[in-house]
């Protein structure tokens, strides 16, 4: 266990060696969030509300799905790469499970990017717009506790893709279209209350909802009580789905790295 | 002494995809691809005691490498045994790692962006090393190999040879019993090379480490192996010590001569069968020479000879068996 802490920390580190990138960091998260609140402030024009959704809970929304997806952004080409270099052998030499490994360094690299990307960014975006207070204390935590789940959701469905690149020669189209995808249904393109009814409703049966929407609604105070439990099982229940098909298809793809030869 | 590492009748082919020339050829590969077979490894044993320091060379695609990966637990044989230290590398490779040390020298271990020190930290977490154990470790290593005055430094800012001595070091960190080094002077100047050479000396001579040591400088051999073991082609064509290959070439000797006219001639002959002056004897009798040079069969040459196909080795075992 403690190896694994040191992984996520030993990442965390790493990504302080680069000056250049931490301050641009804040520029670059600062500057997606601000261009989508100008956009939506305008489309608001003097309405109060659109659809019984306000200004405030849109900003909101943004400041939230689009500074995670920023600080959840990590290499997705690492295993590809390994695989290409053949320095994915390197890996099978520790005595640690790889999966747990890659989900260490990228926990560290998203915690370093929340600290030092996403919390400045927040800082210049209060500045600029007034965004929705927390519902509740309790709510709060819920939604820490949300975000965590969204993030095992979205680096899971990066995983799989991932581990395609055992049969595959680049996966990069794939994670591209996988990237659409997540952006436009997770609701950080635009937000979920707007999408049209028959979409929304085969959005709330993939794990996309789970990712970013689900922590806003709780934050906002939107889910409550059994709602709220019931928004938390669902993430508990894709991790749980997710996890399989990630294992499944690494497990795949070690057997045949080593039975074919790498 | 019980045998440290078991290799019997081990065998692993590669199923290469064929790509034919043409346009056509390549729009039939999209439907009907085939397949050529390669035989990385084709029917190797062999044995090693502990304590052991053994030199595995071979010509490029030889089979060095995949036999080490087989050894290390990275590939599945396709035929045969392999038993390491009491374990079968490849089916129970989580318990097996922890008692070996694997440097490929092409590929680093390390945290590129985190001084050296950071990536031997990660070591003592990974590998469960006691506190004592390893600073002890890493004291006597970064003494051995000279690494005070880098260990704080960036793993990008290092030269080759300081980042092939972090990694070694990386790798041995958990006192390992076993320990392969794939080609870990690759690319290395010569002093760079020495160091490398007399510490893998040291580990072995006071630990007793078990090591496997694949390289083509036969430098390293010479000064580092006990026992010499060639493949070619997949197979091991000769096992035994680095002396006794010298001794059987001893009697093939090779003269340069440079003619009156100043040519240059080389000729080379075996000493067991025509005896040095009856050759001499004729050579100053059908030509008009200068000055004559016997060429030391060095080990290089001789390698380069086998490699080559000008010494068949077969001839050699069989004679010794």
């Amino acid at each position: 266990m403690r190896a694994y802490l040191e992984f996520a920390i030993k990442k965390f580190q790493d990504k302080m060696a680069y000056r250049l990138d931490f301050f641009m960091g804040i520029v670059n998260t600062a500057i997606t969030i601000l261009v989508y609140l100008c956009i939506y402030r305008a489309l608001y024009g003097n309405a109060a509300d659109v659809d019984g959704i306000s200004y405030s809970m849109v900003a909101t929304n943004f400041v939230i799905t689009l500074g995670l997806s920023n600080a959840f952004h990590y290499n997705e080409m690492f295993l590809q790469d390994k695989i290409r270099d053949g320095s994915i052998t390197n890996e099978f030499l520790k005595p640690v499970s790889f999966i747990l490994r890659l989900l260490s360094e990228n926990i560290g690299e998203g915690a370093f990017k929340i600290i030092f990307h996403f919390l400045p960014a927040l800082g210049i975006t209060i500045l600029y717009t007034k965004l929705c207070p927390p519902e509740s204390v309790l709510g709060l935590f819920a939604m820490f506790l949300s975000v965590v789940l969204g993030y095992l959701i979205l680096w899971l469905i990066s995983f799989i893709i991932q581990t395609w690149s055992f049969w595959l020669f680049s996966v990069w189209g794939i994670i591209t279209i996988k990237n659409v995808f997540v952006s436009i249904l997770s609701g950080s393109l635009l937000p979920l209350w707007f999408m049209p009814e028959a979409l929304r409703g085969i959005i709330s049966v993939t794990p996309f909802e789970s990712i970013y929407f689900t922590p806003v609604r709780i934050y906002l105070g939107e889910l409550e009580g059994m709602e709220l439990l019931w928004a938390l099982a669902v993430q508990i229940m894709w991790i749980a789905v997710l996890g399989l098909i990630a294992n499944a298809f690494w497990k795949k793809g070690v057997k045949k790295l080593v039975v074919q030869g790498g | 002494m019980e045998n440290m590492i078991e290799v019997r009748d081990v065998k692993k082919y590669y199923k290469i995809a064929k790509r034919e020339k043409g346009m056509a050829a390549a729009a039939g590969n999209l439907f009907n691809r085939k397949y050529e077979t390669k035989r990385a490894v084709d029917d190797i044993s062999f044995s090693i005691k502990k304590g052991e320091i053994v030199g595995f060379i071979g010509p490029n695609g030889a089979g060095k490498s995949t036999t080490v990966k087989i050894l290390s637990g990275i590939l599945y044989p396709d035929a045969g045994e392999v038993k390491v230290g009491g374990f079968i590398p490849y089916k129970q490779r989580k318990q097996y790692v922890k008692n070996i040390g694997v440097v490929f020298g092409q590929k680093s271990q390390l945290n590129w962006d985190l001084p050296l020190i950071e990536s031997f930290e990660l070591m003592k977490f990974i590998y469960k090393i006691p506190q004592k154990k390893y600073e002890e470790n890493l004291r006597l290593f970064s003494k051995l190999l000279d690494m005070e005055e880098f260990i704080n430094q960036p793993v990008r800012q290092l030269s080759l040879g300081q980042r092939m001595r972090g990694d070694i070091v990386a790798s041995l960190l958990h006192s390992p019993e076993i320990v392969f080094l794939d080609e870990p002077t690759i690319g290395l100047d010569v002093v760079a090379k020495e160091r490398i050479r007399e510490f893998v000396r040291y580990m072995n001579e006071t630990e007793r480490t078990t090591i496997i040591f694949t390289t083509h400088d036969m430098q390293d051999i010479e000064k580092v192996c006990d026992r010499l073991i060639i493949i070619d082609k997949g197979k091991k064509i000769y096992d035994g010590s680095i002396e006794e290959i010298k001794n059987r070439y001893a009697n093939i000797k090779t003269i340069e001569l440079l003619l009156e006219d100043g040519r240059k001639e080389t000729k080379t002959f075996d000493v067991s069968k025509t005896p040095m002056s009856v050759v001499m004897e004729s050579l100053f009798s059908e030509k008009n020479i200068k000055d004559i040079t016997l060429c030391e069969s060095e080990i290089d040459s001789i390698i380069r000879d086998i490699y080559e196909g000008r010494v068949i080795l077969d001839d050699l075992e069989a004679e010794r068996n």
